[in-house]
Parts: C-alpha cells; sequence; structure tokens
C-alpha cells in the first residue's frame, strides 16, 4: 500500500530527528532530509487503496494525498525559513510528527482511532515550547497546550465511541445525536483554540517561533476536523436530528472567533500574535462548517481547510522571512519595511489574496457556500463582510511598512548578492554566501508558499475534487460517498 | 458484574486516587503507573496478547519517563481535600457509572470499564482545572485520557489492535511531552514544578532569535533616508 512508505519515512524521520537533538544542526539536516523524503511519499501515495492492519482499515483518499503534499511543503519551506529566523532545534522533528499523525489519520475511516493519532500528533508539538534560557515559562505554555489537546481528544473519542456502536434501541436518540455531535465540534473548536478556547493558543505565540505556529494550531487541528467532519456526515448527517441549540452554540463561538480575533490580531503590536490571532479567526469559518451540518457542506468546508491549512503556512513564512530580514518581529520596529523589501510586499499581498481569495476562487465560493447555508437575507451580508475583516490587519502591516523610519536599520538587503568565492575555503566562503543572502532566500521562500498558498486558494492543483471526493470507507463497506442533497 | 473485572477496576481506581492526592512526585508517578497498567485490562473477553503488551509497553514508557522527570525529588500539590474525600468521590462517580452502562443503548463491553471511567473523569476535574504545576496538570491529563478510554471500551467493547496501538502510542507521547514539561520547569531554578507567574509569561521575541548567528559585515546599518 502506498500510504505505508509515507507513514514509515515520516515517523523514522521524526524518530531520527528527535534523537539527534542533542546535536542541533545535524537534526535539522536529517529533519530537512525527512521533510524532502515525505514529499515525495506523498506524492507517490494513491488513492483508492485499502488495507486491514490489526483488525481495522486504512485507506488512502485523494484529500488526503494533497493535504500531505501541501503540508509537507510547506514543511520544508517553514524548516527552512527557520533556520534563517530562528526556531527550535526541534521543528523539523514536530512537521514530521504532525505530518505522520495526520496521515494515519485521515486514512482511518474509524474515528475511534483516528483521534487518538491526529491527538498524539499535537502532543508532539509541545516540544517547540521548550525556550531556551526560559525553560519555566516554556514550560507553562507547553502544559497548557498539552491539556487543550488532552481535553479536545478525551471529549472527541468519548463523543465518537458514544454514537458508532448499532443505536436501534436508543431511547433517546434525537439528544444523544446532538450531544454527541455538540462534544465533537467543541473538541475540535478546543484543539483549534477558537474563541472562547483561546487562552492557550494565544500564549503560544510567546514561547514558539513563527514558523511552528501553525504547525501547532492549523495543521493538526486541521486534521482533526477533517475527522470530525467525516465522521459527522456518516453519523450525526444521515439522521439529521433536531440539533438547533446545538447549532446555535457552534454559531455562535464561530462568529465571535472571526470577529474578536480579527479585532484582536489587528491590535497586536509583534507579528507572532498577528499570525496566532488570524490562524484563530481563520478556524473561526471551519467552526461554522461544522455548524452547517448538512450535505451541501461536506466539499466547502474541506476547500476551505486546505486553503487555510497553506495560507496560514504562507502567513508564518511571511512573518519568518520579515524577522530574518529586519531582526524584529515588533511591529514598532518595522516602520518602513515595505520600503526596503519589495519581496516581502509581494508576498504579503500575495498572502492576502490567498486568505481573503477573491469571487471565483475555490477559498472565496466555499466560505460564501458555508454562509449562504447557515444565515439568511441581512445577516449572509453582515457575516460576509466580518469575514473581510482580516483586510483590517493586513492593512495595518502595508500601512507601518509604507511609513518613513525613525532611524536607521540594520535590515539585510533583499537583492542577491555573490561575494567572492574562496576555493581553498570552500566552507567558510559557502557560510558567507549564505549569510549575505539572508534577506533575499527568505524573501523567495516567502513568495513561493504565497504563490502555493494563491494557487490553494484558486482552486489550482485539484483542490476542488480532492475536496468533494469520499471519505475512507470503514471496514467491510465500499467507499462512503457524502450523503446526496 | 464480572468480580474479576471488578477487582481490576478498583484497581485502577486506587491507583488515580494516589496520583491524584499524595505531593511527593515519585509517589505520584507509582500511582499513576499502577492505574496505567491495570485500565487495558478492564475489557471482556481480554485483549489480544499483542494489543495488551502494546497498551502495557505504551504505559510503562510513559511512566518511566515522567519517573526520569521525578526521580531528584521534587513535590507536586497533591490533593487540598486528602485521598479519603477523592476516592469517595470517584466512588460516587463509580455508582453512576454503574447505573449508567450504555448511556441509552445496549452497551458492547463491560459495565466495571464505564464505572471506571466515569470515577476517573471525576476524579481528573480539579487537577486539570486548577492545577498550578506542571505534574499535578500532567497526572490530571493522564486520568482524564484514561477516563475517556476505559467509557469508549465500555460503550464499544474491545478495541482492534491497531487502535490499541495508536492508543499506546498516544500513552506514550503523553508521557514524553509531560516529562519533557516537568523536567525543564525543574530545571528552572527554585520552585520544582510550578508554573511560571504570569508577568514572567510574555517573552520578549529577539532575545531567542538567531543568538549564535553572527551578522555578516556586509549587513551594515542602512543610512536615514
Amino acid at each position: 500500500m502506498s500510504l505505508l512508505p509515507f507513514l514509515i519515512v515520516s515517523l523514522i524521520s521524526t524518530g531520527a530527528a528527535l534523537g539527534l537533538r542533542g546535536r542541533p544542526s545535524l537534526a535539522t539536516l536529517v529533519g530537512l532530509a525527512g521533510l524532502v523524503v515525505t514529499l515525495l511519499a506523498a506524492l507517490a501515495i494513491r488513492p483508492g487503496e485499502r488495507l486491514v492492519i490489526g483488525g481495522a482499515a486504512i485507506a488512502t483518499t485523494e484529500f488526503m494525498r494533497l493535504f500531505l503534499v501541501l503540508c509537507s511543503t510547506c514543511g520544508i519551506g517553514l524548516a527552512l525559513l527557520g533556520a534563517a529566523a530562528g526556531t527550535r532545534r526541534d521543528a523539523p522533528a514536530v512537521m514530521l510528527g504532525t505530518l505522520a499523525t495526520a496521515g494515519l489519520a485521515l486514512s482511518l475511516p474509524d474515528a475511534r482511532i483516528a483521534v487518538p493519532a491526529v491527538t498524539a500528533g499535537g502532543l508532539i508539538g509541545v516540544l517547540v515550547t521548550l525556550t531556551p534560557g526560559a525553560a519555566r515559562v516554556g514550560a507553562t505554555v507547553g502544559i497548557r497546550e498539552v491539556r487543550a489537546v488532552i481535553i479536545s481528544g478525551s471529549l472527541a473519542l468519548a463523543a465518537a465511541a458514544w454514537i458508532q456502536r448499532p443505536l436501534d434501541d436508543l431511547v433517546v436518540q434525537p439528544q444523544v445525536f446532538g450531544l454527541a455531535y455538540l462534544a465533537f465540534a467543541l473538541a475540535i473548536a478546543v484543539r483549534f483554540g477558537v474563541i472562547p478556547f483561546h487562552f492557550w493558543a494565544a500564549r503560544l505565540a510567546d514561547a514558539a517561533p513563527e514558523v511552528t505556529i501553525p504547525v501547532l494550531t492549523a495543521w493538526g487541528p486541521a486534521a482533526l476536523a477533517v475527522v470530525g467532519l467525516a465522521w459527522i456526515d456518516q453519523l450525526v448527517a444521515p439522521i439529521l436530528p433536531e440539533v438547533g441549540p446545538e447549532r446555535a452554540v457552534l454559531i455562535g463561538v464561530g462568529i465571535t472567533t472571526i470577529v474578536l480575533a480579527t479585532f484582536a490580531a489587528w491590535i497586536q503590536d509583534d507579528l507572532e500574535h498577528v499570525l496566532g490571532y488570524s490562524i484563530m479567526g481563520d478556524a473561526g469559518v471551519i467552526v461554522l462548517g461544522l455548524a452547517a451540518l448538512g450535505t451541501e457542506a461536506w466539499t466547502p468546508v474541506r476547500v476551505w481547510i486546505l486553503a487555510f491549512v497553506v495560507a496560514r503556512s504562507a502567513f508564518a513564512a511571511w512573518c519568518a522571512a520579515m524577522r530574518a530580514t529586519f531582526w524584529t518581529g515588533r511591529l514598532d520596529d518595522l516602520l518602513g519595511w515595505a520600503r526596503h523589501s519589495p519581496p516581502l510586499v509581494v508576498a504579503l499581498v500575495l498572502v492576502i489574496i490567498a486568505s481573503i481569495g477573491l469571487p471565483g476562487f475555490a477559498a472565496w465560493d466555499a466560505r460564501v457556500s458555508i454562509v449562504n447555508q447557515l444565515f439568511g437575507g441581512p445577516l449572509t451580508v453582515l457575516m460576509l463582510v466580518a469575514l473581510l475583516g482580516p483586510i483590517a490587519y493586513y492593512a495595518r502591516l502595508l500601512m507601518i511598512g509604507v511609513r518613513r523610519p525613525l532611524g536607521g536599520t540594520a535590515a539585510e538587503d533583499w537583492r542577491p548578492r555573490w561575494p567572492a568565492v574562496d576555493l581553498t575555503r570552500a566552507r567558510i566562503s559557502a557560510a558567507t554566501v549564505v549569510r549575505v543572502n539572508r534577506g533575499a532566500s527568505t524573501a523567495l521562500l516567502a513568495l513561493l508558499l504565497a504563490a502555493l498558498a494563491v494557487g490553494t486558494s484558486a482552486g489550482l492543483f485539484g483542490v476542488p475534487e480532492a475536496a468533494a471526493g469520499v471519505a475512507p470507507a470503514l471496514e467491510g463497506e465500499s467507499q462512503i460517498e457524502p450523503p446526496s442533497p | 458484574m464480572n468480580p474479576a473485572i471488578g477487582a481490576v477496576a478498583v484497581g485502577v481506581l486506587v491507583g488515580a486516587v494516589i496520583a491524584v492526592s499524595v505531593r511527593d512526585g515519585r509517589i505520584a508517578v507509582v500511582g499513576l503507573l499502577t492505574m496505567l497498567v491495570f485500565s487495558p485490562i478492564v475489557t471482556d473477553p481480554i485483549g489480544t496478547p499483542l494489543a495488551l503488551a502494546a497498551r502495557l509497553a505504551g504505559g510503562v514508557l510513559a511512566a518511566y519517563l515522567l519517573w526520569i522527570a521525578v526521580r531528584g525529588g521534587g513535590m507536586t500539590s497533591g490533593s487540598r481535600i486528602g485521598w479519603p474525600a477523592e476516592a469517595l468521590l470517584a466512588l460516587g462517580a463509580f455508582v453512576v457509572g454503574l447505573g449508567t452502562h450504555g448511556l441509552g443503548a445496549t452497551a458492547l463491553g463491560p459495565v466495571e470499564a464505564q464505572a471506571a471511567g466515569f470515577a476517573l473523569a471525576a476524579l481528573c476535574v480539579v487537577p486539570v482545572a486548577t492545577g498550578r504545576d506542571v505534574l499535578r496538570i500532567g497526572i490530571g491529563l493522564f486520568v482524564l485520557l484514561q477516563a475517556a478510554l476505559l467509557v469508549r471500551v465500555g460503550l464499544d467493547g474491545n478495541p482492534s489492535e491497531l487502535e490499541q496501538l495508536v492508543t499506546a502510542g498516544l500513552i506514550a507521547a503523553l508521557g514524553g511531552s509531560v516529562a519533557a514539561l516537568a523536567y525543564a520547569a525543574r530545571s528552572d531554578g527554585p520552585g520544582g514544578f510550578d508554573l511560571a507567574t504570569e508577568p514572567r509569561l510574555r517573552l520578549r521575541r529577539p532575545q531567542d532569535a538567531r543568538r549564535d548567528a553572527p551578522r555578516p559585515p556586509e549587513a551594515a546599518p542602512i543610512p536615514d533616508r
């Protein structure tokens, strides 16, 4: 089965990178090599295969393949940017571990197995919160993340177990299905750290480097959201119980998150927190998608999940490139950044296009579709306006960039440079080339990821087709079609 | 109710009560190990050797990793109401679990599993919600996870081997994460496993970025424009 090489490579690479953490340079190299091999293994996955292991089935889908390919690509870019902008030695290992567990979870039709898998991936992420020189602060941030991950996993596991057995003689079906549905959806909300479950996610930006923030708060939670969406579509949506109050709760959480997280991102004074709250705000759309609970929500939510993961990774890449170029992430110190580095302006504009979308883009249509399914009349317009809210903090970043700098700057040049190379001292010369091109190389990487995000948001790479595809099938069943409208 | 499974479930509860009640970190880890070792046996019929071995290995590995973090000593805040009150709380929840087996439908697993799961869920609330040190919160999370796993067994019956394998990985990962965080907290000056106080929480980002990367001589400051 073509998924097995992916799982084996990613798990072995994770272990190797963690095992070598005493030698950071080697661990980073192994991690980067592992990410490249993982990308190749993800590209080699063939959809439609099934295998029974240990009494449970695993199956490959086109959506899973695309998710893993996109995340692996982003992982390579983020790991490289981390090497330039400052990161933790465990960052590549955390990316690999998250990819491995996400790949396993997305291939499992049984949510009772998929949830522990994706929860384990979230736990690996705490390694990047361990801050050199401030271990107690890092541990405090980390244990709060572990708490959110375990609460989320336990809630989702209990919900999945509750209604996954034969329920022919269940006395109080509507209430049971409603509560289980609400529990699973809230588990996803907790894992994303959306408001009001955001305390741990907001603090994460204090300790984790920007390149790891989307891995912790977007990749893993997105995999859980895909598992949850399939579970809802298979077990809850066909019965379509009366779940008005449950949906109201989710809609409330989604709207609150979209509005307040956007506002919070707008008032932050450093890039990491802007990034953290922007992820939170976009995750609110996924919570709204879970509230839609209809057959029409299947494709739009999965399209948005793909666009969300790549766009947030691209924004993180831009933040890392800014730090690598200007040696700071504080907005007060970044006055005039746009005058200094045109490629980063282009990258940010591309990130904005990918995040907000343009009419006709798959991501734009997905968000409009989700809103249309939940609201009617003026509320639809209001929600669509709220979804344009991120323009405010992006515009603020651009405005800061065009303002006149207060004083001198020690920023790296964005133009590539080629200092004289001494072949008798090749290693030193190579290191010099890398150092003097820090600004240029990081800006280029941010541009590439931003372009990838625009392509994903626009629906390239087969995003709509993959999102509309079937979920992995349960053992002994054929592939499960999304319920017809 | 099967007396043998009931006895094992009581063993799970005893381990959990010890883990959340005591103040000595090492004894808490021993209690946790007891809970992790007995939990996979609360099934009917008992799991396959492979599944059981995986769960036991995961539990022992998690406890060993925690042991590394606490073996040099270190106190956790423990229970403020004492172990008898914790045990009574667990007993009450155990009875609730017995009386609600299946949660509205015919269950496929043993009633003892659901009852033990309810008891663990009641025990974990205080450490998870109000814990002020890394070890206590971590222990509470272990108990919470076991609660969910036991309720799952009580409702749906025996997990498959793959599920047990994945669950073992999850338990080991939790052990590794909590151990790494506990070790980090303990190694950061006096204070043991305590959480950082809020005013110190916010880090200044530039200090941890590229600490070892010297600036290239070519990156001289650009004159004012």
